[in-house]
This record gives C-alpha cells, sequence and structure tokens, in this order.
C-alpha cells in the first residue's frame, strides 16, 4: 500500500494571526443575511419538523415492509433468511402452517425492533421473495415506550411504499 | 489388502469391499443419495459416480468392488459435468421450495447442488405437480414434489422394520412415494424415515417451521426412554431473550448400540425437557425461594440423619448414584432404588426394551437395594424420605408411610402440597452423566445445556453436605468411583468417545 501525504495548511502568518479569518467568514455571513433579508422565497434551508424534506431518493432506507401478493395476502413465507442476515439480530420471526392454499408457510409473528436495527438492508437483500422493503420513506419515528418501537406483522403490513402514498 | 489411489493420494482398502463405503471411511466427499450404510446400495440415483482409470464410462461408487490398483478421479471437470447432468435431471420436477422447506441446510441436492450446480435453468415446459404435504401417519410429512426417489425410505419400511408400508407407484416422471390407499405409516421407528431422506420429501411433522436448521446447536447425549440408552443428538437452541429451548433429537451413529437409529418414542422425548418442568421450589405447599429451599431440604436431611431413607430413581446418572450412596454412608441413611417403571408391551426385539429406565444397571452394580421387600424393610422407622429423580409419593404410601416427604424431581406434579419440601433439579439434557445400559455398555451423555429456569444439579446440592469440592464428572470418578471393581478397565476418558461393554455377572 503506498502512503499519500497530505500537505497540511495552516503555517503561514496571515493563518496564524487568525483576525483575517475571521473577518473573511463575517463577511459571507453578513453577505447572505443581506441577501435573504432582501428576498426570502429562496431560502435552502427548511422549517423543519413543520415542513418535511421533499428530496427523499428510492434508495432511502427507511421503516420496513411488509409486502403483499396480488390477493393482498402476506408474502413472507417465514423463510428466516432475513433474520439469519441481520447483524442486529433484531427481527424476530415465529412461522406456522398457511391455511389457505396460497402456500404453505407463512408468519405467525413477525417483530423488527427498530431500536436494535441499524437500517443496513440486509434483510431486504436477503429476502428471496421480495417480501420485505425498506421504501417506506418513513425516517423519523416517535413513540412513549420502548415496546412501542418494536414493529408488529399488522404495523408492517399497513406500511406503505413511498412511491404508493405520492 | 488393495491399495487403490483416489485423486492422486494412496488409500488402503479391503479387497471386494464397496468403493463407496472406502471413500466416505476416508473422508472423499461423494455425493450420494440411494446408498446408505444401513441399507446398502439401490443404484438408481446415479449421483455416486466417478471415473476409474481403464473404464470407459464413468461408474456408480456405490457398485463397484475395490480392487487392487484401482485409479479413481472424483474430482476434475469430466466428472463434474456428469454430476452436472444428473442434478439438472433431479431438478427437472423439483418445486425448489428452499424457502419454505424444513430440510433447507441440511439437505443433500441442496448441497451438491452448490458444489456442482448448473445454476441457470434450461427448461421451458411445466414442471409435473405432485402432492404436497402429505400426512403420511406416524408424525411424518411427505412432499411428493421433492423426492428423489431414492427409495431408502421404501428399503427402510422393508428391510428394517419390516412393515412394508411404503412403496413407489406409478411409472416414469409421474412416480411418487405414496402408502396403500386407506393405509397410514405406522410402525415404532417409522420416524427414522425422515433422517434417512436425504430431501425435504420427508420430514417431521412435529418439528414442522419450528426452527431452520442451521440456529440448532447439536449436543450429544444418550436418550433416557429405555434401558437400551441410544446415542442421539440433542438439537437445541436459545432465541434473543427467551431460554434455551430443545427442539429435537436425532439419532447418533453407535454401532454397539443402535447402529443409525432410534425409536419415535425416544425421538419425542424431548418434550419433556421443555414441557411440565417443575419451576419453582415448595415449603408446605407453598412457593418458596430457591435458595432457601435448598438451606431447608439440607437442614432436614441433619436433622433427620440416620431415619432418612433416600429414594433413588434409576433415571439417575452413575456419578449422582455414586454421590448419594456416599451422602447416605455419612449421614447413616438407607437407600433404596425400587422402581416398577417396565412396560412389558414397549419393549421388541429391535431397540426398544421393557426397562424404560436408563440407568437400573448403575444402581445394581454399586450393590444399592432396590427391590420392594427391600423398601418394605428399610423404610421401617424413618421419619423421612426423599425422592430423588421422582415425584411417585404412592410407593411408600402404599406402604403405610406417615412421615416427612421430599422431592427432588425436574417434573411438574399435582400434589405439591403433600411433600414438606419440593425442590427442582436440571433435566436429562441439563446435566452430564454416564449410563450402563441394558447390555453393561458404559456410555457419557455429555449434554450440558444451561437454562435460566430454576433448578439444581444434584452433584452441586450433595457437594454442600458432603463438602468435599466434587462438582464434575472427572472429580467424582478420581474421588473413588473409579475404584469400583466393575469399572476397574475402564476411564472416563474412554467412554467419552466411545461405549464400552463390562462383563456382567
Ligand atoms: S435493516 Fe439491517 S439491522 Fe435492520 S432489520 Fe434489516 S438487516 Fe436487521
Ligand atoms: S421477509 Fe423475506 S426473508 Fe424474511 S422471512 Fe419473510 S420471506 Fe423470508
Ligand atoms: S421420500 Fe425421501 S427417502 Fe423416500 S424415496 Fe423420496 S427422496 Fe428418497
Ligand atoms: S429404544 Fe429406548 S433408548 Fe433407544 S430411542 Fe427408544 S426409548 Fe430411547
Ligand atoms: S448412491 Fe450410488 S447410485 Fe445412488
Amino acid at each position: 500500500m503506498g502512503i499519500k501525504i497530505v500537505p497540511r495548511y495552516g503555517n503561514t502568518l496571515k493563518d496564524k494571526l487568525y483576525l483575517p479569518a475571521i473577518f473573511g467568514g463575517m463577511k459571507t455571513t453578513i453577505s447572505h443575511f443581506t441577501k435573504n433579508l432582501r428576498d426570502t422565497t429562496n431560502i435552502k434551508t427548511q422549517c423543519y419538523p413543520e415542513v418535511g424534506p421533499i428530496d427523499i431518493t428510492d434508495r432511502y432506507r427507511g421503516v420496513h415492509r411488509l409486502t403483499h401478493r396480488e390477493d393482498d395476502s402476506v408474502r413472507c413465507v417465514a423463510c428466516f433468511m432475513c433474520s439469519t442476515a441481520c447483524p442486529a439480530e433484531c427481527i424476530f420471526i415465529e412461522a406456522t402452517q398457511r391455511k389457505d392454499g396460497v402456500d404453505e408457510k407463512m408468519p405467525k409473528k413477525f417483530e423488527i425492533d427498530l431500536l436494535e436495527c441499524v437500517f443496513c438492508g440486509g434483510c431486504v437483500e436477503a429476502c428471496p421473495c421480495d417480501a420485505i422493503r425498506m421504501d417506506t420513506g418513513i425516517f423519523t419515528f416517535i413513540a412513549q415506550k420502548r415496546e412501542d418501537f418494536v414493529l408488529n406483522k399488522e404495523q408492517l403490513l399497513a406500511n406503505k411504499s413511498l412511491g404508493e402514498e405520492k | 489388502m488393495a491399495t487403490i489411489t483416489v485423486d492422486g493420494k494412496e488409500i488402503y482398502a479391503k479387497d471386494g469391499s464397496v468403493l463407496i463405503e472406502e471413500l466416505l471411511a476416508n473422508d472423499i466427499n461423494i455425493p450420494h443419495f440411494c446408498y446408505h450404510p444401513a441399507l446398502g446400495k439401490d443404484g438408481n440415483c446415479r449421483m455416486c459416480m466417478v471415473e476409474i482409470e481403464g473404464k470407459k464410462r464413468p461408474q456408480i461408487a456405490c457398485d463397484t468392488p475395490v480392487s487392487d490398483g484401482m485409479i479413481i478421479r472424483t474430482k476434475g471437470e469430466n466428472i463434474n459435468r456428469v454430476k452436472r447432468q444428473i442434478l439438472e435431471l433431479e431438478l427437472i420436477n423439483h418445486p425448489i421450495d428452499c424457502p419454505i422447506c424444513d430440510q433447507a441446510g441440511e439437505c443433500s441436492l441442496q448441497n451438491y447442488y452448490m458444489d456442482v450446480g448448473l445454476y441457470d435453468s434450461r427448461l421451458d415446459t411445466p414442471k409435473n405437480k405432485k402432492r404436497k404435504h402429505t400426512d403420511l401417519g406416524a408424525n411424518v410429512m411427505l412432499d411428493q414434489d421433492r423426492c428423489v426417489l431414492c427409495t431408502r425410505c421404501v428399503r427402510f419400511t422393508k428391510n428394517i422394520t419390516k412393515t412394508h408400508e411404503l412403496g413407489v407407484v406409478v411409472r416414469n416422471d409421474h412416480s411418487y412415494i405414496s402408502t396403500f390407499p386407506g393405509t397410514k405409516l405406522s410402525n415404532p421407528y417409522a420416524m427414522n424415515v425422515i433422517d434417512l431422506c436425504p430431501v425435504g420429501a420427508l420430514t417431521s411433522k412435529d418439528f414442522r417451521f419450528k426452527q431452520r436448521v442451521w440456529f440448532l446447536k447439536p449436543e450429544v447425549a444418550i436418550c433416557d426412554g429405555c434401558s437400551r440408552g441410544c446415542s442421539i443428538n440433542v438439537d437445541h437452541n436459545r432465541e434473543k431473550y427467551k431460554d434455551d429451548i430443545v427442539y429435537r433429537y436425532r439419532p447418533k451413529y453407535n454401532k454397539e448400540v443402535n447402529g443409525y437409529f432410534i425409536c419415535d418414542y425416544g425421538r419425542l422425548s424431548y418434550k419433556k425437557e421443555n414441557d411440565n418442568r417443575l419451576k419453582n421450589a415448595y415449603i408446605r405447599g407453598m412457593e418458596s425461594e430457591f435458595e432457601y429451599a435448598i438451606l431447608k431440604l439440607e437442614r432436614l436431611l441433619k436433622r433427620y440423619n440416620s431415619k432418612t431413607l433416600l429414594l433413588i430413581s434409576p433415571n439417575l446418572s452413575l456419578e449422582e448414584i455414586y454421590r448419594l450412596k456416599k451422602l447416605a454412608q455419612k449421614i447413616d441413611a438407607q437407600i433404596n432404588g425400587f422402581d416398577e417403571n417396565f412396560d412389558e408391551n414397549f419393549g421388541d426385539d429391535f431397540l426398544r426394551k421393557s426397562d424404560k429406565t436408563p440407568n437400573r444397571k448403575s444402581i445394581e452394580l454399586l450393590n444399592i437395594k432396590n427391590t420392594k421387600e427391600d423398601l418394605q424393610e428399610q423404610i421401617k422407622n424413618k421419619e423421612f424420605v426423599l425422592f430423588i429423580g421422582r415425584e411417585d409419593m404412592q410407593t411408600v404410601e402404599n406402604l403405610d408411610f406417615d412421615g416427612s416427604i421430599g422431592v427432588m424431581t425436574y417434573k411438574d406434579f399435582k400434589e405439591k402440597n403433600k411433600p414438606d419440601i419440593v425442590v427442582p433439579i436440571v433435566s436429562h439434557t441439563g446435566r452430564a452423566g454416564t449410563f450402563i445400559n441394558c447390555d453393561g455398555f458404559v456410555q457419557f451423555s455429555s449434554c450440558e445445556i444451561k437454562r435460566d429456569m430454576q433448578s439444581v444439579k444434584i452433584l452441586d446440592f450433595l457437594e454442600i453436605i458432603l463438602n468435599d469440592g466434587v462438582t464434575e464428572c472427572e472429580k467424582v470418578w478420581s474421588s473413588g468411583l473409579n475404584k469400583e471393581e466393575f469399572l476397574n478397565s475402564i476411564s472416563l476418558s474412554m467412554i467419552k468417545s466411545k461405549s464400552i461393554k463390562i462383563e456382567i455377572k
């Protein structure tokens, strides 16, 4: 491996005096301040949380959802691939016999602990059935108790993809 | 003796023996479906092909006798191409539903395909569909789609149990495994077909969807279902935030005792490790603090001293029984191992034995009295009976005993208000120990699963009273057990690797 020599800055007398840099910074701040004061319509910052972000991309990994089949039933077959892949071990599945003839196996319980999740997307990658996705665009979740951060099967099935909601 | 060369390496084999046996014995990976050491060859799957120098085409290793000077290749592009083609044929009608198949992770078809599979399907006609999740009876689920028609299961019911329940019906690629119309798979060893089936065609209804196999941790033990003492694998797992649970027993190959199989009763006896466990200590019927109850029991034993009778179970290990005998000597108490757990209908001429306890031989060999007459004699003038590993209080009630009773058991039972004290102990898979089976095989059960459940190991409890620092099997052996005459040619390290037979007069 080669070593990259990084040049060091800040050794000149001007840099060491600090004041020129401070006045330079003040100049930038004041020029933006007066510019924005004259025209408030073009300000780049947002009034979060009253105004949410509008630039969430399709690849953004938000809170998970469980997808549906064409007949609207749960797609997941409780194969445990996601929970095997999950580095945080925060997916809790219990499998059961599926009785409606669509398939043989389905999850009786499917829970994700969002407080333990590291939002790596490993579960989505691992799923052989495209049954779990992180395309909800939900980036903020608030609750009163720790237990409320554990999403159950019904909540995961109710989450919609960002595209559907738009 | 014959010398053969396999992939450039010389190995020694018996002249005339079957090639696949010698290859497997030398840890050479050789894919196979229909061959099984207990069932022999059938030659139908063609999966075990090897190249033999001088032969025009690849040969099946399961039906080729070894001869001196053979040169064999099991690797290389030529033979891989053959395997790939065979696997492609196997998969023509296979549903490839590994995500919902319990066999995934321990499936031969999956493993072989990972090694030499074609990966890109060339099939454009629809697959033949047969019946899925069919209940064959005896806890066995059949998925005809997944079957590779190796006929191991058929040959098991034909040659081993001789019950002939299974057969192959219909011809060519419509063939499937089935029972006769209106009949079910039913014999005391039926669930062995689940282990025999190399793919997920036969799976256990009992284990169905409970765990994926790659989460399970196998441990080695001795089945305590009867005095045969079959070798088993105990598959258990501790899920996050939960207690450790035993999910299944599987047979472990043991040439001396059980071969490749176990009975269904023994296989399903894992349930007692999880269910119906005694979870609390009780003093006079009231739930009590665990540590307090243990000290209380210790005090009771010291108080009653020679007025005590220890009624021990033949389910205890040799080490535990030996230490209990020591305790009896120390406090001058009586000890008895009378137990009526026989079932004449249970025994058969294969594995199952009518004596449904695993260690009665140890009680006999340690010269502990175990007849009803002895018990009648020993219980006279006694004021305290301590049941160890058992809770059959009627045994002493029938003898008009009306003193105090103490119970140390792992099973929950009804009349918990009857004994003065009840203390939960660890169950069979929770502690290691030695067992001597009906034929005198001394065997070590090493499985020691730790649980959150409140329970004490008998060896730990006895150490509190005997106060000599002996809590492990090793120490029990070196503290005097190894001087017992019947163990004079045996050491603990010997039985850890294999069952050893002792002469019993
Ligand atoms: S995103 Fe990563 S950490 Fe979160 S549940 Fe999926 S696999 Fe686990
Ligand atoms: S979400 Fe996908 S990977 Fe997870 S259990 Fe369901 S089917 Fe399997
Ligand atoms: S069910 Fe299993 S053991 Fe029986 S023939 Fe099919 S693959 Fe072989
Ligand atoms: S034959 Fe006896 S020891 Fe063997 S598995 Fe059955 S019950 Fe257990
Ligand atoms: S194992 Fe040799 S043909 Fe099946």
